[in-house]
């Protein structure tokens, strides 16, 4: 059995955040495989399995700062020697490991232990850690009345956060009268969710975004659709309308290739890459993530719906590999169906533009026939499309929809 | 000045003259490249999960490395910037002190007393790495100089990265240098980023091989991650520098894909776009391209290459994680040629409490005072 102590990955780092399990108690796991992610002053790492075996115990929350040398999870390895990696060819085994112990195994009591709390020593300089510094400017937080609970009294991230919430709670006991209805919030703000934030600061701080919206009639479209999803079904294929948007969406950007592709700074040129790798903005139980699916403009309807269902499933399991979620050439966002009419969607940077589909509404729309024109119920649906104007103008973004709004007028079209 | 030395351009594709190198040096080439990439992999993963300090990989540098130690012989000098360990194995530092040393066990050359991750060997004429950048320039240029006055016919090969380009060393070993003929070849291994300080911020030349006419020697710039250039331009250097024509300076621009050591997050200071552009030239990949081109390997030659090089590499880890580590004796020895009475005093206080602690290992003992 193998205690697992978080390292310091950073020469000095004090403490990590579990940033997200990529294990689960019970998971048998390879020697060097990825188990956890983690969030430390420096960087975000994975860290991997120091022998083989299988998962026993995940100690720690996601969310959670643990300090240097706490153990985070346990390893049934089935022993205390050190595991032996398979081997392709066990005859060339030189001289085997001799000493029983694992080096990774626990060996001695040095598990930190939590200093009294104390106010800053000597009253001088107050040791803390980096980002307990940042978390202290954010929450208002004086450093000079949090008690450290780090080696040698340097205070934490979780000290600081502690002596936040610890300062909320005493305000509310106080005789003044206070709200006894809903208590405010303090979300740590980290993880995904700041992630998602720097992402959505530099798109927004560096395109130039325009929006262009437009009214597809999609009667023809719900009919075909309704047709293909009983075929799909009996492949075990959900066909949701997604993929015929994914497959208008590439053959309209094969035709208008400007918007399809992304801008590098460094070489000063826009790398236009002549294949459609469609970012899949997906709502996840952790935040907004994007995987994509590639070359899209040569795969078919049925395989394009096959894979979203797939890559949807395992992102929103958060089993999705880092590598699918690189490389996208356009994105597509479909929050809309949940409701709005109209959207202006921030671009996955460094795309040159997005996507945003609404729901399907139904109203009164006029219809040419040989009759002449008539009033009849009809299905639509708003498209969003935002574009960055440094690198393509109104006109490539009208044309772009226009033409999206053709072919899926007219769902035939879509094998041109 | 001449404008980026190629052979391969980053398809693979021959657009200059292949050295003359036998079938099997040229898939040896490729051999050792995938060994250094395996290696740091693999040390990578060992880092993160604990098992030893420290690693700064030299992911991306493989064409560098590999291509700059093959033209020297057995009896040449290496003097190692931050990212030569790999070179270092294909001149003769055995894997298993290389994996010793990143865990400074009992095996470890320098006896625990470098941080892990800076490499030696004596056999091969590898001094200890210096983490203080550019004072192995000087170093290496006086030990040259030794060799010339010496009359021995050996080559010294200094290698250093781009932001040791503004150290006092690179002066001070270049202008003498060049003033003595010494026999040795700088190689600089520009990988665009001294840390977090860009080639841009670090110099206002438009190549670092301009300096070398200031010190009044050739100076060339190679597309570090054509392993053939890099040896061509590399055998050039060197046979001048035996022939008793003085230094050169040897440009290799290539690009560190990951961090500047495991404690580096570089997604803080560049762009992925950046990354990407260099991921498509990889050595690697290119390099494999050419050799099956040339009929000298097939196309699953890389992958079986790698599977049977990375078994290799965790053998090795197994064995060397278990062994122990140096006696705590060391901690006085080597200093004096006997260990003298003060110390012997506190080393013996010392061991009290490493017993007491469960700490004190095999080999060790009180001192006789």
């Amino acid at each position: 059995m193998i205690e697992f102590k978080l390292p310091d990955i950073g020469e000095g780092t004090a403490e990590g955040e579990i940033v997200k399990w990529l294990v689960s108690a019970g998971d048998a796991v390879k020697e060097h495989q990825a188990i956890v992610e983690v969030m430390t002053d420096k960087a975000t790492v994975e860290v991997p399995a120091p022998a083989d075996g299988t998962i026993t115990e995940l100690l720690v929350g996601e969310g959670d700062t643990v300090p240097v040398g706490d153990v985070i999870f346990r390893l049934d390895n089935g022993g205390g020697a050190p595991a032996q990696a398979a081997s392709p060819e066990p005859a060339a085994a030189p001289s085997a490991p001799t000493a029983p112990s694992a080096p990774s195994a626990p060996s001695a009591p040095s598990a930190p232990t939590a200093v009294a709390a104390q106010p800053a020593p000597n009253g001088g300089k107050v040791l803390a850690v980096p980002s307990a510094r940042r978390v202290a400017r954010e929450l208002s937080v004086d450093l000079s009345t949090v008690a450290g609970s780090g080696r040698n009294g340097v205070i934490r991230r979780a000290d600081v956060e502690a002596a936040a919430t610890g300062g909320a709670v005493a305000q509310s006991s106080h005789p003044v009268v206070a709200p006894t209805t809903a208590q405010a919030q303090r979300i740590p703000f980290r993880g995904v969710r700041r992630k998602i934030a720097e992402a959505m600061v530099r798109s927004s701080q560096t395109a130039v975004h325009f929006t262009i919206v437009e009214e597809v009639d999609v009667t023809d479209l719900v009919r075909v659709r309704q047709k293909a999803k009983a075929i799909g079904a009996e492949q075990g294929i959900k066909v949701t309308f997604m993929p015929f948007i994914m497959k208008a969406v590439a053959n309209g950007l094969m035709k208008f290739p400007m918007l399809n592709g992304h801008l590098d700074e460094q070489a000063e040129e826009i790398v236009l890459p002549g294949t459609v790798n469609l970012g899949i903005a997906t709502d996840t139980p952790n935040g907004l993530i994007v995987p994509v699916i590639s070359q899209v403009e040569s795969k078919g309807l049925l395989q394009l719906a096959a894979e979203l269902g797939d890559l949807s499933e395992r992102t929103r399991a958060g089993r999705v590999r880092p590598e699918e979620l690189r490389g996208s050439t356009f994105s597509i966002t479909n929050a809309g169906n949940i409701g709005g009419t109209i959207a202006t969607p921030i671009i996955n940077f460094p795309d040159i533009a997005i996507l945003g589909v609404h729901r399907i509404v139904k109203r009164p729309g006029v219809v040419d026939t040989p009759e002449g024109e008539v009033i009849e119920v009809r299905q639509y649906m708003n498209f969003s499309c935002s574009v960055d104007h440094r690198l393509a103008d109104g006109a490539d973004a009208a044309r772009f929809v226009a033409y999206l709004r053709q072919i899926l007028e007219e769902p035939a079209l879509l094998s041109l | 000045m001449t404008g980026l030395q190629q052979i391969l351009n980053k398809e693979g594709v021959l657009v200059g003259e292949a050295p003359d190198l036998s079938d099997e040096q040229f898939v040896e080439l490729l051999r050792n490249m995938i060994m250094i990439r395996s290696l740091d992999g693999r040390m990578l993963k060992l880092q993160r999960a604990g098992r030893v300090g420290f690693v700064g990989t030299a992911t991306g540098l493989e064409a560098s490395l590999v291509g700059a130690a093959a033209p020297l012989l057995p009896k040449d000098w290496m003097w190692s910037g931050l990212r030569e360990g790999g070179a270092a194995i294909t001149r003769g530092l055995p894997l298993f002190e290389y994996v010793a040393q990143m865990y400074c066990n009992s095996n470890d050359s320098a006896k625990g007393r470098q941080m892990c991750n800076h490499f030696q060997h004596k056999g091969s004429n590898y001094p200890s790495w210096s983490s203080v950048i550019g004072t192995q320039i000087t170093h290496g240029v006086g030990a040259a100089y030794a060799s010339a006055r010496r009359g021995e016919d050996v080559v010294h090969s200094i290698h250093f990265g781009d932001g040791a380009t503004s150290s006092n060393g690179f002066h001070s070993g270049l202008n003498l240098a060049g003033v003595w003929k010494a026999p040795c070849v700088f190689v600089c291994i520009d990988n665009g980023w001294a840390i977090s300080v860009s080639s841009a911020q670090q110099t206002a030349a438009e190549s670092y091989a301009d300096k070398a006419e200031a010190y009044g020697m050739p100076g060339v710039t190679v597309d570090g991650n054509d392993v053939l250039a890099v040896y061509a331009e590399m055998q050039t250097a060197v046979e001048r520098a035996r022939a008793g024509g003085g230094p050169s300076l040897v440009v290799l621009k290539t690009y560190r894909m990951l961090g500047h050591s495991s404690s580096d997050d570089p997604s803080k200071y560049r762009d992925d776009a950046e990354v990407q552009s260099w991921a498509e030239r990889d050595p690697l990949k290119r390099y494999e391209a050419f050799l099956i081109e040339r009929g000298l390997i097939d196309s699953s030659e890389c992958a079986a290459q790698e599977k049977a090089i990375v078994a290799e590499i965790d053998e090795v880890i197994h064995e060397q994680e278990a062994a122990p580590p140096f006696p705590l004796r060391s901690l006085v020895e080597d200093v004096y040629s006997e260990v003298p009475r003060h110390l012997r005093v506190q080393f013996n206080q010392f061991l009290e409490v490493a017993e007491r602690r469960g700490d004190a290992t095999r080999g060790d003992g009180a001192f006789p005072l």
